[in-house]
C-alpha cells in the first residue's frame, strides 16, 4: 500500500512519477478531456488544523477524479469529546473509508494514522514536519518555467525552523538535483541542520545571490510573541524579497510563496504581483499534483497512456 | 532452615569482595559469606557455579503510580516487576495523584508494599519536596521523614524558583534528607519533546535544548555547595551535565547522580519516524553524550544506575509524538541493559557494575542495603545474576502492567535469575532446575 506522508522517504522515481502525473492531469483537465475517474472510493478529508486553501485544493482534485469526499473536522466531532486520534482513525477505517487526507497540527500525526487506518494516507501538512503536496505543486511550477530542476539554485527564505513547506521542498529539490539554500535569521533556522538537505545563509544577499528560484516562507505572528524576533519591520528590513533585493538573484529568477501572503513583510507588492512571481501558478498546480497524489496512492499505477481512455474499473477492489 | 548459595562469584563492593565462594542464609539472615561454610544443617542448595552472587540490588528511581494512576502500574505489580528485575529495595517517586506530600500517603505506600500479594521488595518512598509538587511551599518533610521517606523530590515538576530550592535545601540539611532533583529549566524546555538537534530539525519537533538540563544541574549544584544539602541529580543525559557534576564534586559539593539505561543505550536517532517509545525526559541525546556518560561511569562522576521505571498505558503511548508522555518501563531490563551495554563492553568491571546497581544507591540514600555483610541489612538481601545468559526480552512476559519499552525484542547478555529478600522472592526460568536441590 502506498502512502504519501513525507517527501523525505520518497524515491526519486516516485517523485518523477507524481510530477509527470500532475502535468498530465493538468493537460487533460484544461482540455476537459479524458480525465481518468476513480470510482467507488470515498476519501476522508481530516483537517485537524484550520486550512481553507489546501482543503479546497484537495476537494477540487477529488472532484476532477470523481472521488467522493467525506469531511471531518475536529470541532464538534468525537475528538472534542476526548476521543484519541487512534480511535478516530479506527472508526473511519471501520466506516470503510478508502483513503485519508490529513492535516494535523502535530508533526508525525499522519504516521500514526497510517499505522492504524489500513488504507492510503496522504499528508496535507503535519505540524512543522512536512507538506508533501505543496512541494510537489511547487516543483511542478518550477518545471513549467525552468524545464528542469537539475542544478537550479533555490533559496528558501524565512522561518525555516517552523516550516513544513521548507522541509518538503528542500527534500524534493535536493533529491531532484537542485541546490538548496536556507536563508533566514539565526532564530528561525534550526540550530543543527545536519539532517536537512541544504546550506544555511544568515544573510539575504549571500543567500539569494544568483538564485534561480526564491521561495519566501510565511512569517507567523507568533514568532514575535514567542520572543524569536524583534519585530516584523525588522524582519522585513533584513529579509524581505522586494524590487531591490531581488536584483541579487538571477535576472530570470522566479519568486514563490506558499501563501497566505503577508504583503509588505516577506515580499512586497511589486514582486508578489510582478513578472517574476509564480504564486498563482503554485495555487493552480496544487490541484493537479493533489490529483496526482490521490491517483498515485489509490491506483498504484504508472502514468496512464495518452490519449487515455476512461480508466477501466473492472475488477477494481476497494483500496484495502 | 538454612539456604546455601554455592560456588558463585561473590561480588560485594561494600567490602571490595570479588571471589568464588558461598553465601549461607539462615532463617532470613545472611550468616556467612566466604570460601568455606561451616554448617551441616543445610536444607536448600542453590548451585551458583558460573553466576554472580551480589547484594540485593537497589533502584533509586521507580514510579509505582499509586495512588491515582493504577491503570499504569500498582504497588503490587511494580514490586513484582522489581523482584523479577533483581531488586530488593526500590525508591518510589512522589509524582502520583495526589502527590506523596503527607505522612498518611507515605503510610499507605508502606502498607501496600508490605502486603502479601506484593513482590516482597522493600519500598523506600520519596516524598514531595513542595506541597502538591507545585514548587511553592515546602511540604511537611519532618513528619514524612518520621513516616519513612528516604529523600525528597519534586520529580518531573522541578522547582524553578531558586529561592524556593535554596530554602528547601536548608530545611533538608536540618532533616538530613537528600534531595533528588530532576534538573530542567522549564523556560528553555517548554513545549519540547525531544533533543534539540539534527533529528528534531528534520522531524519538525520542538527541541529540548541541552542548556535546559545543564543550567538546572549547575544551579542545583551551586545551591548544594553553599547550603551543604545532599543533592542527587536524577537521570543525567547530556555531556555538559556530567561535566558540571564533575566540577561540583571537585569543589566539594555533596552531589551524586544517576544515569538510566535509555541514556546509554540509545541516541536521538532512535526516534526515527516519531516512535513515542523513545520519548523520555531528559531526551535521548547523541553519541558524544553517551561517550561522556561512559567516562562519567568509569571515573565515578556518575554514581549509580537507576531504572527510571515509568509505566504508561498503551492508549497513552499510541498518540502523536508531542502528545505522548515521557518515560518507559525499566525495572525488568535495567540489569540486562547495564550488563549488555556497559559490563560486557568493558565500560564497567563486574564489581563496579554491582556497586552502581546496589551499594552506591544504598549509600546515597542511607539505606540498610547494598551489602552482604551479615547483620548490616534487616534481612538477607541477595541477588544472583547470570552474567552470560543470552536471551531476548519480550515485554509481554513481564510483571509490569505497562509495556512501554523500546527494549522489546532486544538481545541481551546477562540477567538476574534469583532474588532473595529474607527468603526467595523471585526465581527465573533461566535458573536451571537442576541447580536447585532440597537436601531434606
Amino acid at each position: 500500500m502506498r502512502h504519501l506522508i513525507t517527501i523525505r522517504s520518497l524515491e526519486v522515481e516516485h517523485i518523477q512519477e507524481l510530477l509527470d502525473l500532475g502535468a498530465d492531469f493538468k493537460e487533460r483537465v484544461i482540455a476537459n478531456k479524458n480525465v481518468p475517474k476513480i470510482a467507488n472510493r470515498v476519501l476522508g478529508l481530516l483537517f485537524f488544523e484550520n486550512s481553507t486553501r489546501t482543503r479546497v485544493s484537495f476537494e477540487q482534485a477529488a472532484y476532477y477524479l470523481g472521488i467522493k469526499t467525506a469531511n471531518f473536522s475536529s470541532h464538534g466531532s468525537s475528538m472534542s469529546k476526548g476521543e484519541t486520534l487512534k480511535d478516530t482513525i479506527l472508526t473511519l477505517r471501520h466506516e470503510r473509508l478508502n483513503g485519508l487526507v490529513m492535516r494535523h497540527q502535530m508533526s508525525g500525526a499522519p504516521h500514526l494514522a497510517a499505522r492504524f487506518f489500513g488504507g492510503p494516507v496522504v499528508n496535507a501538512g503535519d505540524g512543522q514536519h512536512e507538506h508533501p503536496t505543496q512541494a510537489l505543486g511547487d516543483a511542478m511550477t518550477i518545471l513549467e518555467r525552468k524545464g528542469s530542476l537539475q542544478g537550479l539554485r533555490v533559496a528558501i527564505v524565512g522561518d525555516v525552523k517552523h516550516s513544513r513547506v521548507a522541509r518538503s521542498n528542500a527534500w524534493l529539490l535536493n533529491k531532484m538535483g537542485a541546490e538548496v539554500r536556507f536563508v533566514g535569521p539565526r532564530n528561525l533556522i534550526p540550530i543543527n541542520t545536519a539532517n536537512l538537505p541544504g546550506e544555511v545563509f544568515y544573510d539575504l544577499q549571500a543567500g539569494i545571490q544568483d538564485a534561480d528560484v526564491v521561495m519566501c516562507l510565511r512569517l507567523q505572528k507568533e514568532r514575535m510573541s514567542d520572543g524569536l524576533l524583534s519585530s516584523s519591520s525588522e524582519y522585513a528590513a533584513m529579509y524581505q524579497v522586494n524590487r531591490d533585493t531581488l536584483k541579487w538573484a538571477s535576472p530570470d529568477c522566479m519568486v514563490m510563496h506558499p501563501g497566505p501572503l503577508n504583503r509588505g513583510i516577506e515580499v512586497d507588492d511589486v514582486v508578489a504581483d510582478g513578472a517574476h512571481s509564480a504564486i498563482n501558478n503554485q495555487v493552480e498546480n496544487g490541484v493537479f499534483v493533489r490529483m496526482a497524489a490521490l491517483y498515485w496512492v489509490f491506483n498504484e499505477l504508472e502514468i496512464p497512456e495518452k490519449p487515455a481512455k476512461p480508466v477501466a474499473k473492472k475488477g477494481v477492489k476497494v483500496g484495502r | 532452615m538454612s539456604i546455601l548459595l554455592k560456588n558463585g562469584r561473590i561480588l560485594d563492593p561494600s567490602q571490595g569482595m570479588d571471589m568464588v565462594g558461598n553465601v549461607l542464609i539462615e532463617f532470613d539472615q545472611i550468616i556467612s559469606v566466604g570460601p568455606e561454610v561451616a554448617t551441616d544443617e543445610i536444607e536448600e542448595i542453590y548451585d551458583c557455579t558460573g553466576l554472580w552472587i551480589t547484594p540485593g540490588l537497589v533502584d533509586p528511581h521507580v514510579h509505582l503510580r499509586e495512588p491515582g494512576d493504577s491503570h499504569k502500574e500498582t504497588i503490587v505489580s511494580g514490586t513484582q516487576a522489581a523482584a523479577a528485575g533483581g531488586y530488593t529495595t526500590i525508591c518510589c517517586m512522589p509524582n502520583t495523584n495526589p502527590p506523596l506530600d503527607t505522612p498518611a500517603l507515605i503510610d499507605f505506600i508502606l502498607d501496600r508494599s508490605a502486603s502479601p500479594e506484593a513482590g516482597g521488595v522493600f519500598v523506600a518512598p520519596v516524598g514531595a519536596l513542595t506541597v502538591g509538587m507545585a514548587g511553592e511551599r515546602i511540604s511537611d518533610l519532618a513528619a514524612m521523614k518520621k513516616a519513612g521517606i528516604v529523600a525528597a523530590s519534586d520529580e518531573a515538576f522541578p522547582i524553578q524558583d531558586a529561592n524556593v530550592m535554596s530554602q528547601a535545601m536548608e530545611f533538608c540539611v536540618q532533616l538530613d534528607l537528600p534531595i533528588m532533583a530532576h534538573c530542567e529549566n522549564l523556560a528553555l524546555s517548554s513545549g519540547g519533546s525531544m533533543n534539540e538537534g539534527a533529528m528534531s530539525a528534520m522531524l519538525g519537533l520542538k527541541g529540548i535544548p541541552r542548556t535546559a538540563e545543564e543550567i538546572a544541574v549547575m544551579r542545583n549544584c551551586i545551591l548544594a555547595l553553599h547550603t551543604g544539602c545532599r543533592l542527587h541529580v536524577m537521570r543525567v543525559s547530556s555531556w555538559g551535565a556530567v561535566e558540571m557534576i564533575r566540577q561540583a564534586k571537585y569543589l566539594g559539593a555533596p552531589v551524586t547522580c544517576e544515569v538510566c539505561p535509555m541514556h546509554f543505550s540509545f541516541t536521538e536517532d532512535s526516534v526515527k519516524e516519531f516512535d513515542t517509545l523513545f520519548k523520555i525526559t531528559p531526551p535521548l541525546r547523541t553519541r558524544a553524550d553517551i561517550e561522556m556518560i561512559y567516562e562519567g561511569l568509569s571515573d565515578g562522576t556518575i554514581d549509580c544506575i537507576a531504572s527510571d521505571h515509568s509505566p504508561h498505558a498503551s492508549h497513552e503511548v499510541d498518540v502523536p509524538f508531542e502528545e505522548a508522555p515521557f518515560g518507559s518501563v525499566g525495572l525488568e531490563t535495567t540489569v540486562a541493559a547495564t550488563l549488555t551495554m556497559l559490563t560486557h563492553k568493558g565500560i564497567l568491571t563486574p564489581l563496579e557494575t554491582v556497586r552502581k546497581l546496589s551499594t552506591m544507591p544504598a549509600e546515597i540514600l542511607r539505606l540498610e542495603a547494598g551489602t552482604l555483610r551479615p547483620g548490616e541489612t534487616p534481612v538477607a538481601q541477595v541477588t544472583v545474576i547470570d552474567p552470560n545468559v543470552e536471551w531476548t526480552f519480550d515485554r509481554n512476559k513481564t510483571f509490569s502492567k505497562s509495556k512501554n519499552t523500546p527494549f522489546h525484542g532486544m538481545a541481551f547478555k546477562g540477567k538476574p535469575v534469583l532474588t532473595f529478600n529474607g527468603g526467595e522472592i523471585y526465581r527465573d526460568a533461566f535458573f536451571e532446575q537442576n541447580r536447585y536441590q532440597m537436601v531434606r
